[in-house]
């Protein structure tokens, strides 16, 4: 397959260029991180329309740092870059993350950044829930100015975010956990190299007295639109004894959030099933790593 | 329309004009002549295509040619070393390579180079890897006929020989 | 006299060159001048093409040929490469371009351009006005009065319908004591072959063509392309490549491709390639679904009395190979598998709007034994009988007659061995009832059998069953063996080269198969299929080394003044036997037969063989004495997740009686990718389509589900039983189809035995288990 309308292929060096060039081909602009969700598109011929392809590589927009708010992560950070970061392996509360950078093939956490992963905006995708239950916010710059959205905020739709057609994303900020937090993700798949059926992010952040002060659930995979923050969920775990039993109920309760699709990779009933089954499990997963994991916070 | 790139594969450079469109696996087969890297899919879907970028295996399907500028591309066809034994053998095969021979892990070998560039980034990586560890590696990379089991065999012989 | 190479697991002699880089696949094959073609495929599943403009696209730049179905041979044809095209079995309804549309996918126009770009430029300006017609899925709905009408000459859409049947059907049912009836459903799968269906052909402008392509048989894509072409076979010239990626059965037929690049080729006047996307490759051939309604009975001490199916399968458009996997299915899947003197069987090959079906691996067996091998474990459980003693008893035992090929017996046949050793070894007596395990994880194990199978094709009306091979002796003492049997990746040149070394008395290294090879330079071989190169081409290669070896040993006597007779060769030497130190390198003995009449050297003139001169060769061109029959078994063990429906394979031992094994490595390689594909169409596989359009909805590998190497079990272990087979090649007889074969249903019964859960439908998905777990609602 290949882009009849293609007329350049930009590769910036300077922001301004980008936000220039983006400006200038607007809708027929496409941003290229590492190209993998670029070229799933081309390949099924979704791309006849795009005359701009705009490299980001040598915009200097990698790079993973960390100070007292919490850590910021480059858009242009490849997946691999992210797995191998300290606080990816060791952090309890990070859990999620490093659960879901398992998933991807070496191939495509060689390549896949994280500012694509977000913008791609397919809720099939792992990482990116995983970075929703941990409170990422994109930090976004355009001709506009610099803004920050939450990413509670950012997926509007399937394959469809709150960028506008100027903006591109510059970094992701993951803010510092509270002490006692934990995260976990869990994806329903067929092979070792698919697309999620369902996944499930979660993060748990008990009180003192051992109970659930602060949770999120976030589900992806056929679920919606896009990932689906299950405040049922959320709202079911506030307060209540971490454990099998809130886990069961809250897991349950993921039920009333999601609107699972039926396809040829699982039907509606399923989904709704594994969505609760595997809810339950990522927070065992996660409660079992703040218990066995190492320093928090 | 054409892109010019200057890419270094295999420790040459070849300064190329390409479609800026074109992945990195067209150019690499069509203009360079080098066939081991194969399209099984052009998707993402089997690895067959799989070269190292900066030492990093990648699905060249899905890179295009033009992002490739000024970085080391390494196809099946780099590895080893050049041997001036004048023995007639050639080169001397990466130890992976010969280990495939070795332990019967090749087949209709339609998936081996992409599969051998995958398992050269574990073992550039991992000392010992384990079963487990080998087998994710190459989760990336389909393969129809073996089952995959000798192929573990030749990356575990691999990995004790380097 | 022991042998020296056959039995070893020497190396490939491919594999330094696939290792690195693979110079051989038809994929790489390049011509000077030579265009890319692409075709354009019908949105519709059935339509009639009422106009076809291609002005647009013929006016494009760097276009040099544009086919439509006005440009084609409008002459029926069938794909199907090991029967003559003319064969009375089979159904000719196809045509290279058709203006009418049965398929969503089929191609309806072709462009061939300077670029693979400029040819997919060309397609969107080719504009194409269709009357869509009635359309139907269902074979069973094919087959209702009123269901759209695919070809005139099948009335409901029955392409082929045959019956076989033995004994009397309502006798044996009145003698059982119980009578079960089952219903057993499977899937379309793909081969997944990773090399694409890829060919060049190049018309020399005097009528002939060159063919390259990637495919199992040189001279079926010959005959068939003659045929679609109206041109004596000989203007047909297909060239052998070394080895192609994978075929699996896949490539057993000729594709749309070749005659539209032979066309395309003619009004270009260069050479044209043609490569298939994955999208294309999975819409052109798949292992037919078949529904299979069982009936047995039997007495209560477990003995068949009576046995019934009947069989519906889904050919899709055209009846292609679906005209003889019906057949196969139904005899070596159902009918012969078992002792029963009651015994009948229909088949229905049923015409579909689907895409049209293919050869796999297992040839409509799978489909049958996922039916028969799950039903006798349910009657087994039902009665409470013991699973292994059920088959035991009702196997064929060593030295009856050949339940098929007429006049032959089951000289070698050791089923029983193998369920023996199978079951010992997985420790099948050991397992435990439905959930004794605590927890969710339910671990059960199962097992299936396939007691009989084919080492050919010997004996089947209409198929080709002979091969060809030429040996000659060079004068360093190697050999160069030439072949028509292709190479599609599991191992048939290091076979063949084994069995001709072993013959001649040489080291393996000094056996070479050749690379020129194409249809003008070697005899005719049939296709690489129905497990059959080891056992017939390797007997033609046999035969062709024996007369070799024969004019070798004559030469050989001359020198040694011996008599040819008590010569016997071995790494490399002739040696008088019982005499060891009188003895003379193959290659003195080559240079001797080759040199000149008088050859003077140092030492003067030197002597002469004036009888034997001349190159040592040997040729054939033979079928096989028989058609024996393997044996196999396969055990698995499995894990059950009943939370998540989810199924491990942990653990698989597979035994096979397969006479002797040439190269253990190879055939354990044979085995645990059989699993892999066997596990895929057990648990994952399933090529999907719209209900609304046809359109494949698993075109690529995210949507079309495979096992990588994390889904495959840890250990896969074979068990090689030799029965030695007197008309195999050193006691061999076939090895590659069963393996692919028994693992489904012996899954389905691991997962009965782990859960109490039967499914009878393939893929077993999470998802039907949890449905018969009532986690779910069923549909
Ligand atoms: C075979 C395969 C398997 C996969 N498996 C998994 C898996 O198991 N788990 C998982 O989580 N993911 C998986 N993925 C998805 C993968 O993680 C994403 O494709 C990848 O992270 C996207 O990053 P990229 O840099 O390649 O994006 P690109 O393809 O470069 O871009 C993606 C989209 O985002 C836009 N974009 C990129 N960067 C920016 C930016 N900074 N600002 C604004 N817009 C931008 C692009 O224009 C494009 O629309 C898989 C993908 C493939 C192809
Ligand atoms: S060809 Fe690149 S992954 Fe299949
Ligand atoms: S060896 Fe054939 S696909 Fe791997």
């Amino acid at each position: 397959m290949t882009l009849p309308d293609l007329s350049d292929y930009f590769v910036p060096t300077q922001e301004s260029e980008l936000i220039d060039l983006l400006g200038r081909f607007g809708e027929r602009a496409m941003i290229v991180a590492g190209g993998t969700f670029v070229h799933g598109l081309e390949a099924r011929g979704l791309l006849s329309e795009v005359e701009a392809l705009i490299d980001i590589g040598r915009l200097g927009l990698g790079g993973i740092s960390q100070d007292a708010a919490g850590v910021t992560l480059g858009a242009t950070t490849t997946l691999a870059e992210l797995r191998r970061a300290d606080f990816v392996q060791t952090d309890p509360a990070f859990g999620a993350l490093q659960d879901a950078l398992d998933y991807p093939p070496v191939q495509i956490r060689n390549v896949g950044t994280v500012g694509g992963c977000l913008a791609a905006s397919a809720p099939l995708y792992d990482v990116p829930a995983a970075l929703f239950a941990l409170d990422g916010t994109a930090c976004v710059r355009g001709a506009g100015g610099a803004r920050d959205i939450p990413l509670n905020e950012f997926f509007v739709g399937l394959f469809e975010n709150a960028l506008r057609t100027d903006e591109f994303i510059a970094a992701v900020t993951l803010p510092k956990p509270a002490a006692r937090t934990a995260s976990a993700f869990l994806k329903l798949e067929t092979n070792a190299n698919d697309l999620a059926i369902i996944n499930v992010a979660v993060r748990i952040t008990l009180g003192e007295n051992g109970r659930c002060a602060d949770s999120r659930v976030v589900i992806g995979g056929g679920v919606g639109e896009c990932y689906v923050r299950a405040g049922s969920a959320e709202a079911a775990l506030e307060g209540g004894k971490a454990g099998g039993e809130l886990f069961a109920t809250a897991a349950a309760a993921v039920a009333h959030d999601i609107e699972p699709v039926t396809d040829q990779r699982g039907s509606e009933a399923y989904r709704r099933h594994m969505a609760i089954v595997y809810t339950r499990r990522a927070l065992e997963r996660a409660l079992g790593r703040m218990v066995t994991g190492g320093t928090n916070g | 329309m054409k892109k010019l790139v200057q890419l270094n594969v295999n420790g040459d450079t070849h300064e190329l004009a390409v479609n800026p469109d074109e992945t990195l696996l067209g150019v690499l087969r069509n203009h360079l002549d080098l066939i081991g890297p194969k399209r099984g899919c052009d998707s993402g879907g089997c690895g067959c295509c799989t070269v190292h970028v900066d030492g990093k295996a990648v699905y060249s399907c899905m890179m295009y040619a033009v992002s490739a500028q000024d970085k080391n591309v390494v196809t099946i066809e780099g590895l080893g070393q050049n041997n001036d034994q004048g023995n007639g053998n050639g080169r001397e095969l990466d130890p992976l390579q010969q280990a495939f021979i070795d332990a019967g892990a090749v087949q209709c070998g339609y998936c081996t180079c992409g599969v051998i560039m995958a398992a050269k980034e574990l073992l550039d990586t991992v000392k010992n890897p384990d079963e487990d560890e080998i087998r994710h590696a190459i989760a990336g990379n389909l393969c129809r006929c073996t089952g995959y089991q000798k192929i573990v065999d030749a990356i575990k012989l691999a990995a004790a020989a380097v | 006299m022991t042998l020296s190479i056959i039995g070893k697991s020497v190396p490939r002699p491919d594999a330094r060159d696939k290792v690195t880089g693979g110079k051989g696949y038809p994929v790489n094959v390049r011509l000077p001048g030579m265009l890319h073609a692409k075709m354009l495929r019908s949105p519709y599943p059935h339509a009639r093409i009422l106009r076809i403009d291609t002005r647009a696209a013929e006016q494009l730049p760097g276009v040099k040929a544009v086919l439509t179905p006005a440009d084609c041979p409008q002459r029926k044809y069938t794909t199907v490469y090991f029967v003559p095209t003319d064969a009375a079995s089979m159904v000719r309804d196809m045509l290279v371009m058709s203006d009418t549309v049965r398929y969503a996918g089929q191609p309806v126009a072709a462009v061939a351009a300077t670029s693979i770009e400029i040819a997919e430029q060309a397609l969107e300006l080719i504009e194409v006005e269709y009357e869509e017609l009635p359309f139907v899925f269902d074979p069973e709905e094919a087959m209702q009065p009123g269901a759209p009408q695919l070809h005139e000459h099948a009335e409901h859409n029955i392409a082929v319908n045959p019956v076989m049947e033995f004994g009397d059907l309502e006798a044996g049912f009145a003698a059982a004591d119980h009578v079960f009836e089952g219903v057993y459903e499977t899937q379309r799968v793909h081969t997944c072959y990773m090399e694409p269906r890829v060919c060049v052909v190049d018309a020399d402008g005097n009528g002939n063509f060159v063919v390259h392509s990637s495919m199992q048989h040189l001279f079926g894509l010959r005959e068939k392309l003659a045929y679609v072409l109206g041109i004596p076979e000989s203007r047909v010239r297909v060239i052998k490549p070394p080895y192609i990626g994978g075929g699996f059965g896949g490539k057993l037929d000729i594709g749309y491709i070749e005659p539209i690049a032979a066309l395309l080729s003619v009004r270009a006047n260069r050479p044209v390639r043609i490569e298939q996307t994955r999208y294309e490759d999975f819409i052109s051939t798949a292992r037919h679904p078949i529904k299979v309604y069982l009936k047995t009975g039997i007495t209560k001490d477990g003995v068949f009395t009576a046995r019934y199916a009947k069989s519906i399968l889904d050919t899709g458009a055209h009846a292609t190979h679906g005209a003889e996997v019906i057949n196969v299915h139904g005899a070596f899947g159902f009918l012969l598998t078992y002792r029963c003197e009651h015994r009948k069987w229909e088949g229905y090959s049923v015409y579909t709007n689907n895409m049209v079906g293919g050869g796999y691996r297992g040839y409509g067996s799978p489909q049958a034994c996922f039916a028969v091998e799950s039903q006798i474990d349910e009657i087994c459980d039902e009665l409470n009988l013991d699973p292994i003693e059920f088959r035991r008893k009702n196997a064929h035992q060593p030295g009856d007659p050949h339940p098929f090929v007429q006049g032959m017996h089951l000289d070698t046949y050791a089923f029983d061995e193998c369920l023996t050793r199978g079951a010992e070894r997985i420790g099948y007596a050991q397992r435990t009832p439905a959930n004794t395990d605590a927890g969710h994880i339910k671990r059960g194990v199962g097992f299936a059998c396939q007691p009989l199978w084919v080492s050919g094709c010997l004996g089947f009306p209409d198929i080709y069953e002979h091969s060809g091979a030429i040996i000659k002796l060079n004068v360093d003492g190697t050999a160069d063996l030439s072949t028509a049997a292709m190479d599609l990746g599991s191992g048939q040149i290091t076979t063949l080269c084994q069995i001709a070394a072993e013959a001649l008395g040489l080291p393996m290294e000094a056996v070479r198969i050749t690379e020129t090879a194409d249809t003008t330079t070697v005899p005719f071989d049939a296709p690489s299929h129905a497990s059959r190169v080891t056992y017939s081409a390797g007997n033609a290669v046999l035969a062709a080394a024996n007369v070799a070896k024969e004019r070798m040993l004559k030469v050989a006597g001359i020198m040694l003044e011996a008599d040819a007779g008590d010569l016997e060769a071995r790494d490399g030497r002739i040696t008088v036997k019982g005499s060891p130190d009188i003895s003379i390198a193959i290659a003195d003995v080559v240079r001797r037969a080759e040199s000149p009449f008088i050859q003077v050297t140092e030492d003067g003139p030197g002597p002469t063989t004036v009888e034997e001169k001349g190159t040592i060769i040997g040729l054939s061109s033979t079928a096989p004495a028989g058609n024996p029959s393997p044996a196999s078994v396969g055990f698995v063990e499995v894990t059950v997740d009943t939370e998540t429906g989810e199924v491990r394979v942990e653990r698989a031992v597979y035994a096979h009686d397969l006479g002797k094994v040439i190269n253990p490595n190879g055939a354990e390689g044979q085995v645990e990718g059989g699993f892999q594909q066997a596990i895929g169409y057990a648990l994952m596989e399933n090529l999907q389509f719209d209900e609304n359009s046809g359109a494949c909805l698993t075109g690529d590998f995210l949507d079309y589900k495979m096992p990588t190497a994390v889904e495959m079990p840890r250990s896969i272990e074979s068990i090689f039983i030799e029965s030695n087979e007197p008309t195999g090649p050193y006691g061999a007889k076939s090895l590659s189809e069963p393996c692919i074969t028994v693992p489904a249903p012996a899954i389905a019964n691991a997962i009965f035995n782990a859960t109490g859960v039967r499914i009878r439908d393939l893929p077993i998905t999470p998802e039907k288990i949890l449905v018969a777990l009532g986690k779910l609602p069923s549909e």
